[in-house]
């Protein structure tokens, strides 16, 4: 008798435990019915090559996206990752057409994420504006800054070394995702291991609480800002390497994949309620869509639809499970 | 003095007027061209397009909310314009047809706020995505052009005055009307200052917010018409990033995007100003590409100012606050 009301309370524990575990990734269903549709839909779906194309694609969004997960883990938003991209990837475009070095280039590229997420960061965390016009701000002027630089075409001259880069793939994974899986990697274990990653989640979940703790979460806002401007000049560079130039209008189309991404991985706009992994789902679960609707002869026009449907249920989805947890 | 720094804090507006009026004067200087009666009258007939949807975009950021789809609305409503236009010729069927759906799709913005309680920025980040959509699906990505009359819209006198800067104050007269006259106002704000306290206290927060979204999917309908009028006819690029300028405009005429305060006086005139700026930088030659970077600092600048200004005054009041708290306890 005991045994079998043991044996009971297990079972439903386990699937306590399971539910819980949908409740803090409820992507994924939505990832494995995906794949699950485009497989039986088109041959090429799961394929080798197919994957590393999917991974290729997509390396800059998810880079910035691990910019803007942090972000959105604070509270705030970063309107300017899309146009910073832009503006450090033609700044590195120009620096690598007249040095021919990629070092440089690289370091000119983060320089300029650096810039404006100082900027960004010492604007919100130590003067108090508020993240989205602050950010809409530095958004048009890094979009001005790449135009200007490039005088609107893409700028050319790119090192060869750094094209070649474009094609390297290591075990069929693409060398830009690399780069990718490192910082997210990084990102994952500062977020959930440090003592910066802990305070970063408390001053989202409740500022005040964070401040009577002693946190200076001025500096917490700032780091912040920081990182999603030198993720998105990193991204910039990467942009590079994947289209074979430095284009200005590269990060414009961009914001709302980036923002769509993580909303959909289930991370929260208000702070305090997300994660760096519910982003790579995010994103995820976007880029097989596109490329499976892409298999699949659907116009891109409809696919905006689909997305936009799916941004939706994703975060009310989300939002929903993770409200009823508490 | 005290009485001037009054006024000039409770009506925000009055800031970025007197901007505009300095960077008009500015430029007078600078430029023979632009005092004259075409000039200014051109200004505003281009400012017409944002200022009506700063409009609508005003009664949204009021509650709070916001609304990221206008530009996807404004392509969504040219689109369908243009494309019964092609099939049918029907003025009246076109104007009804696009109107309608403005207010329809502004609905669906609105509903989808109040039902689900997601946050309007992710809700209406998601229907621009959807909305942009399908307004490529109905006309297949094509360009379509409009008829020639319709540039009258666009481009056409009624009284010697330009159409779109008629529209426009008919617009503005009745959103002032809306917002200061009526009890349907008064909720705005209401719902603004705080949902909470306007739920308990029994006011109708969702048809209210419905109706917000719907003013704003209105004025984008209007703008939409006119700026179709004035192209001369459908493109594929027209309504991306307006929504980014529209709010540009509403935040600089001193509206909290926090909402709860804010006026239409102050938005519309943040369009002009806006649209200023870039006639000046036109009438100086400057690059095209620099147009952002200048937008982008005066954004800046602005709230910059705004919040220095708010934080004078709240040390201002504490310290009179103090003052009177020591001048009690000392008769006592």
């Amino acid at each position: 008798m005991d045994s079998v009301y043991k044996a009971e309370g297990g079972s439903k524990a386990k699937l306590r435990n399971s539910l819980g575990a949908l409740k803090t990734y409820p992507s994924v269903p939505i990832i494995v019915s995906l794949i699950i549709a485009f497989s039986s839909f088109s041959p090429y779906f799961l394929t080798a090559g197919n994957a590393e194309s999917i991974l290729a694609a997509n390396s800059v969004v998810m880079i910035a996206a691990i910019g803007m997960t942090l972000v959105f883990l604070t509270g705030g938003i970063d309107l300017s990752i899309s146009t910073v991209i832009s503006a450090s990837a033609v700044v590195a475009g120009t620096v690598m057409a007249s040095t021919g070095s990629i070092a440089l280039g690289s370091a000119a590229a983060v320089g300029v994420g650096l810039g404006f997420g100082l900027l960004n960061g010492f604007l919100i965390g130590y003067c108090g504006l508020t993240p989205f016009i602050t950010t809409m701000g530095t958004q048009l002027i890094a979009r001005g800054l790449a135009f200007v630089i490039s005088q609107g075409i893409a700028v050319k001259g790119t090192p060869y070394a750094l094209l070649d880069f474009g094609f390297y793939t290591l075990w069929g994974i693409p060398g830009v995702m690399l780069i990718c899986i490192a910082i997210l990697i990084v990102s994952i274990v500062g977020l959930s291991q440090t003592t910066w990653g802990r305070e970063l989640m408390l001053f989202g979940s409740s500022r005040d609480s964070a401040r009577y703790t002693g946190i200076n979460t001025k500096k917490i806002e700032l780091s912040v800002y920081m990182i999603s401007g030198v993720l998105a000049g990193i991204a910039g560079m990467i942009s590079i390497a994947n289209l074979g130039n430095a284009i200005p209008g590269v990060g414009d189309t961009l914001l709302l994949i980036i923002i769509g991404g993580v909303v959909l991985g289930g991370t929260s706009m208000n702070g305090g309620e997300g994660s760096i992994t519910r982003t790579i789902l995010g994103v995820g679960i976007l880029a097989i869509l596109t490329n499976g609707l892409n298999l699949m002869g659907i116009p891109f026009y409809d696919q905006l639809i689909i997305q936009g449907i799916l941004i939706f249920v994703g975060n009310g989805l989300a939002m929903k499970l993770s409200s009823n947890k508490r | 003095m005290d009485r001037f720094k009054q006024t000039f804090s409770s009506k925000k507006w009055l800031a970025i007027a007197l901007a505009t009026l300095a960077l008009g004067i500015a430029l007078s200087l600078v430029s023979t061209a632009f005092l004259t009666f075409s000039n200014i009258q051109s200004v505003l007939v281009q400012a017409s397009v944002t200022a009506i949807m700063a409009v609508g975009m005003t009664f949204i950021i009021l509650t709070g909310g916001i609304d990221i789809s206008m530009g996807a609305i404004l392509f969504f409503t040219s689109s369908l314009f243009a494309k019964i236009m092609v099939e049918t010729g029907s003025y009246s069927m076109a104007f009804t047809a696009a109107i309608g759906c403005a207010c329809l799709l502004g609905a669906v913005n609105g509903l989808l706020v109040v039902r689900f309680k997601i946050i309007p920025l992710i809700t209406t980040l998601a229907t621009y995505t959807m909305y942009r959509g399908m307004a490529i699906h109905l006309t297949g990505a094509q360009n379509i052009p409009v008829p020639r009359e319709m540039g009258f819209l666009g481009n056409g006198k009624l009284m010697g005055i330009p159409v779109p800067i008629l529209l426009l104050a008919i617009v503005f007269v009745l959103g002032l009307y809306l917002l200061n006259k009526t009890r349907f106002g008064l909720y705005v704000k209401a719902i603004g200052n705080s949902e909470q306290s306007a739920r308990e206290t029994n006011l109708p927060v969702n048809w209210v917010t419905i109706l917000v979204y719907v003013i704003g999917g209105l004025t984008t309908g209007i703008a939409a018409l006119i700026l179709l009028a004035r192209v001369g006819g459908l493109q594929s690029g027209i309504g991306i990033g307006i929504e980014f300028t529209v709010i540009a405009a509403v935040v600089l005429g001193g509206t909290k995007l926090s909402g709860g305060s804010g006026t239409i006086v102050g938005s519309v005139i943040g369009a002009v100003f806006l649209v200023l700026i870039d006639n000046g930088l036109n009438l100086l030659n400057a690059s095209p590409y620099i147009y952002d970077i200048v937008k982008g600092v005066v954004l800046l600048a602005a709230v910059i100012i705004d919040k220095v200004s708010f934080e004078r005054q709240a040390k201002h009041l504490l310290e009179q606050k103090a003052l009177r708290i020591k001048s009690t306890s000392g008769v006592a």
